[in-house]
């Protein structure tokens, strides 16, 4: 009697290993059973991203010869998944390059194939957010989208004031941020919120000063600190040790009405259009130019674009390299621009197919903040970019949690940069 | 407290020899006991309160608009009702077939587990050869180096046999792991050897004490080793995140994190999903524990 | 090896075949090649697995220790260098000491208030099961609620623990997770809390394992419930509790989920454990040499730590 179940078991797992084994893995041929050149395309949450499908339904639409496939990753560990698959000699076509830290990682390993040829064609004046991925004269990517920072704002909450956000230098939005802070408890409006990435703090203070984020030398973000924690110890701005504690993210506290500005990439716009639509918030909301040291009418602010690049094991290279064309060029430029994505292409074209989008903020304003005057990288790439990041983002929480004072702060920064990264 | 509940206990332990429940509970009638009862259950009952309370939250949570999960303070009684997340769910992401990955996973893993592991486990402590003990440091030492360490080596070997994207490379990385045949040895070794060398007398080989004398005396241990395995096979994210690419493969703990996004995260659905996925848990562990019970044959041979 | 030519071992407590009958002489040696091919028969169907899968990559890694390799090109072989970048890794030695200080808190903790949960629960009693799963509960929760809920719990101003320790007339209380100085005792007790119900398990499954007749002549000696606990609970739970202790021994040194989704390290590098920087270094960095060479490191601690149990465990038993 005891030993039926046993092999009952035994047998049954030997069968679902068996179907295991079968199940799943795919056809890896590289063409479809109708003939058609597979690429497949790496990229992170597909159902929800909705300038994936709108690129790989745009470019099938004019190459019925390919079927453009989606390797769906999680957007979370996006990064760490690619590095190991490149590892195994994974053979997908097109990765994502979601940030130029990595992408310089996997091109100087040699894990990408080169483009050279495909950006000698482009018309590089009309391209943002190309510069980055020059490596040594080479380039192994093509960028498709170009997010940088603009200053989002609840029109019910910034209105009443009667203030001109066109031309804010950093003082101007300190005192108009505590202006408009107000009420208590669960009732609570911020002025602003930043949120707690090192970013609002350091690569806008690195893009309006010209310090350099590598250079081992960080006077240049003093100011920034202390307008930051001016702010936050007035009450204008949630305390960083909640935000961060409690996990609090820029689009909730934004989309319920309880922060006045914030300074966010460009890619809210979409998620907040996406929200409105779906009956999640009815904020009233606009877009305005990032803050400046001085208000001389000129907008500086730092982004980082998002790229396509080509496996070097890619099964089909030269579809791959079709793809990546198409998708950064400019017809992928105006398949984006309709769902609300920033392109790294502009063109008169494309900037009207994008204030075109429903419910996209068309007044003047808008206008002048999604055509600054530069747009630096948010961090510059080299090999030493990871480990400087890390050091900056600790630090940065110490100052900002009041641990550390700004200048001890800074002096941490400078030590460690120059000890730790060789 | 502390020590009458401990005294209390060893009383109610310490009672039965026999298998049958020899004194139902509730029939001793006097005084002291009865208090003590209630003292103890009250104190159980706060401390499971403050062990419940994070499981609470998610559960509050779940029935959240995503927008109102990360509030400061902390909302306990939801504005709005969304008792809809638990039905959107299932249409939103492919919830039943992750669900049915999952389950198919942790239940091969944990068979495949328990078996070789308890097996395995019968030869370290209970036979006596040359290498066992050098062998068995091996085994351990293999769970001191982490995961993250070797995840890429182990991917590439597992690229190369062609397993990637296959529920296989899972189960055959999880089911053998030392963490079976370690929990086993350990319990086998509270079992007084008479037993085996009495089956030995009657001629009874190893492979036949295995099966008919210390498998039925560990079913307490068989019982944990089958739950901790489940939950950790159906808790893993990493596993499956790096070896599994085929939406159809994956599992609840990877289909969840689709609510994470580039820039934002859909809170109650994540929670709503966690909640769901407890409940399979949940059954096993209830039914799972009431095999932790005194086993008959320790006290029985003499 | 030398084990097998003795009669009995003493070292693990087991007296096998050869033990109970090593007189006759010359089928002596035969019995003990036939007991070496049947223990191995039972060792076997899980070692090939495991050698195969897991104790390959391990050794491979132990050995990229000792390379330069950036998980796509050829290893290059560079010796020592690894380990003498990481003795002057300012990172390595924050991060070496943070670990040690989460398990010097850990271990124990979590192996007493395991221990005290299943001696509690370990009855028959109406609805016992359903609490023993309640205490099992913080090991499936999703490990998000735990983080925002300790988080909130601890949250300096506003939350309860410091309103409670205020009440008490202690006028500044720790800033936990927002504070270097308290965020790794947050930590300990966050990981406590959610670890005590796994380890539980295991002392139940331990204590089923302990013959009543042991309370049962204990009791007729007039021995009360705590000398009964000290003398027959604690003595027959010997083997869990060295199990118990090497799993929470490994698994404190190689802490890692926990630590990402609470504090991610920080603030500043008050919790930056080892299995962080070897995750950081490899997969994010991609210096697997690097990374394998503080695992090396760390499995040498953990394996050294393991081996003193294993001593004290055997001598104790004799």
């Amino acid at each position: 009697m005891r030993k039926i179940p046993a092999r009952a078991l035994t047998a049954a797992v030997a069968v679902s290993l068996l179907a295991a084994g079968c199940g799943g893995g795919g056809s890896d041929s590289g063409t479809t059973s109708d003939g058609r050149t597979v690429v497949k395309v790496a990229l992170w949450n597909y159902d929800t991203t909705p300038e994936f499908k709108a690129l790989i339904e745009g470019f099938e639409a004019e190459n019925p010869k390919i079927d453009v496939q989606p390797v769906d990753i999680l957007a979370d560990d996006y990064a760490d998944k690619v590095t190991t698959m490149l590892a195994g000699g994974d053979s997908t076509d097109v990765l994502t390059m979601k940030n130029v830290t990595d992408y310089s990682r996997y091109a100087t390993r040699g894990q990408l194939k080169s483009l050279d040829s495909q950006v000698e064609a482009l018309d590089k004046a009309s391209y943002s957010g190309l510069d980055p991925f020059e490596l040594d004269g080479h380039y192994y990517a093509l960028p498709y989208r170009h997010d940088f920072w603009v200053l989002f704002y609840n029109k019910a909450l910034v209105k009443p004031t009667g203030a001109d956000l066109s031309n804010l230098s950093w003082a101007d939005f300190a005192s108009l941020a505590k202006e408009i802070t107000k009420g208590k408890g669960t009732d609570k409006v911020y002025g602003t919120h930043f949120q707690t990435w090192r970013s609002p703090v350091q690569a806008i203070a690195a893009a309006q000063t010209g310090g350099d984020q590598l250079g081992g030398d960080y006077g240049f973000f003093k100011d920034q600190y202390e307008l930051a924690l001016d702010l936050q110890k007035s009450g204008a701005m949630m305390p960083f040790g909640t935000a961060k504690s409690q996990q609090v993210h820029y689009k909730t506290v934004f989309e319920s009405g309880k922060v006045g500005m914030v300074p966010m990439g460009s890619w809210l716009a979409a998620a907040l259009l996406e929200d409105k639509a779906k009956g999640v918030t009815d904020v009233d909301w606009g877009i305005a130019p990032m803050p400046q040291i001085k208000a001389d009418g000129k907008t500086t602010t730092f982004g980082s674009p998002t790229a396509f690049a080509v496996n070097k094991k890619a099964k089909n290279p030269s579809a791959a390299e079709k793809f990546v064309e198409w998708a950064s060029g400019p017809k992928g430029a105006a398949a984006i621009a309709k769902v609300g994505v920033v392109p790294a292409y502009t063109g008169d074209e494309v900037q009207k197919a994008y204030f075109a989008v429903k419910g996209m903020p068309s007044d003047e304003l808008a206008a002048k903040a999604m055509k600054p005057d530069a747009v630096n990288l948010e961090m510059p790439v080299s090999d030493k970019t990871a480990d400087v990041n890390q050091i900056l983002d600790e630090e940065h929480e110490l100052v900002m949690t009041g641990e550390r004072s700004v200048e001890k702060g800074i002096e941490e920064m400078n030590k460690r940069v120059k000890s730790e990264v060789q | 407290m502390n020590t009458t509940t401990l005294r209390k206990d060893s009383t109610e332990t310490g009672a039965p020899p026999a298998a049958p429940a020899p004194a139902p509970p509730g029939r001793r009638g006097e005084l002291g006991t009865t208090v003590g009862r209630v003292l103890l259950y009250a104190g159980l009952i706060v401390l499971a309160a403050a062990i419940l309370l994070p499981f609470g939250w998610m559960l509050i949570s779940s029935v959240k608009t995503d927008n109102a999960v990360f509030t400061v303070p902390i909302q306990w009684i939801p504005e709005e009702f969304r008792w809809q997340n638990f039905t959107e769910i299932w249409t939103d992401i492919p919830l039943l077939t992750y669900l049915g990955n999952s389950l198919f996973l942790s239940v091969t893993i944990t068979v495949l587990q328990v078996l070789t592991g308890s097996f395995a486990a019968y030869g370290f402590a209970k036979m006596q050869f040359p290498g066992r003990d050098a062998l068995f440091l091996g085994y351990i030492a293999t769970i001191a180096v982490p995961w993250q360490a070797y995840m890429v080596p182990q991917y590439i070997m597992m690229e190369k046999i062609g397993l990637v994207n296959t529920h296989l490379s899972l189960i055959l990385l999880q089911a053998f792991g030392a963490f079976g045949v370690f929990l086993m040895r350990q319990f086998y070794m509270t079992i007084p050897d008479e037993i085996s060398e009495a089956a030995r007398l009657d001629g009874l080989s190893e492979y036949g004490i295995w099966a008919r004398m210390i498998l039925p005396l560990s079913k307490p241990a068989l019982a944990s080793l089958a739950l901790l395995t489940f939950v950790n096979t159906w808790n893993d994210y990493m596993g499956p995140f790096i070896y599994l690419t085929d939406n159809d493969l994956w599992t609840v703990q990877l289909g969840l994190r689709q609510f994470v996004g580039m820039y934002d995260a859909r809170y109650a659905m994540i929670m709503t999903g966690s909640v769901l996925s407890v409940l399979p848990i949940l059954v096993i562990f209830l039914l799972g524990q009431r095999y932790f019970v005194q086993g008959i044959a320790t006290s029985g041979i003499k | 090896m030398t084990t097998a030519t003795k009669p009995t071992t003493g070292s693990t407590g087991a007296t096998g075949p050869t033990g109970a009958t090593g007189s006759t002489g010359s089928t002596g040696k035969q019995r003990r090649r036939r007991n070496t091919l049947v223990g191995w028969s039972f060792i076997l169907p899980n070692f090939l697995g495991f050698a195969a899968l897991t104790l390959i990559p391990v050794i491979g890694t132990l050995l990229l220790a000792f390379t330069n390799w950036n998980s796509y090109t050829t290893p290059e072989w560079i010796g020592f260098d690894n380990f003498r970048r990481m003795f002057d890794d300012g990172n390595f030695w924050t991060a070496l000491e943070n670990t040690t200080w989460y398990a010097v808190g850990h271990i124990p903790l979590t192996l007493v208030a395991a221990l005290g949960l299943a001696v509690l629960l370990n009855r028959k009693l109406k609805g016992v099961g359903v609490l023993r799963t309640a205490f099992f509960f913080p090991y499936i929760t999703s490990l998000v609620a735990v983080a925002v809920v300790w988080n909130m719990l601890l949250s300096p101003e506003l939350g309860p623990v410091n309103q409670f320790l205020k009440f008490i007339g202690i006028a500044n209380p720790p800033g936990w997770t927002t504070s270097t100085e308290w965020s790794m005792p947050a930590l300990v007790i966050t990981s406590v809390w959610r670890d005590m119900g796994y380890y539980m398990v295991l002392y139940l499954a331990g204590l089923q394992a302990i013959p009543g007749e042991l309370y049962e002549a204990a009791r007729v000696d007039g021995a009360n419930a705590w000398k009964r606990f000290w003398h027959v609970t604690l003595p027959g739970l010997r083997p869990t509790t060295f199990f118990v202790l090497v799993m929470l021994t490994v698994s404190s040194f190689k802490v890692f989920d926990l630590v990402q989704v609470m504090t991610e390290g920080g603030p500043g590098r008050s919790t930056l454990v080892l299995s962080q920087l070897i995750y950081r270094q490899g997969i994010t960095q991609g210096r697997f040499g690097y990374a394998s060479a503080i695992s090396l490191v760390l499995f040498l601690i953990v394996l050294s730590i393991t081996l003193v149990q294993f001593q004290l465990q055997r001598r104790s038993e004799r």
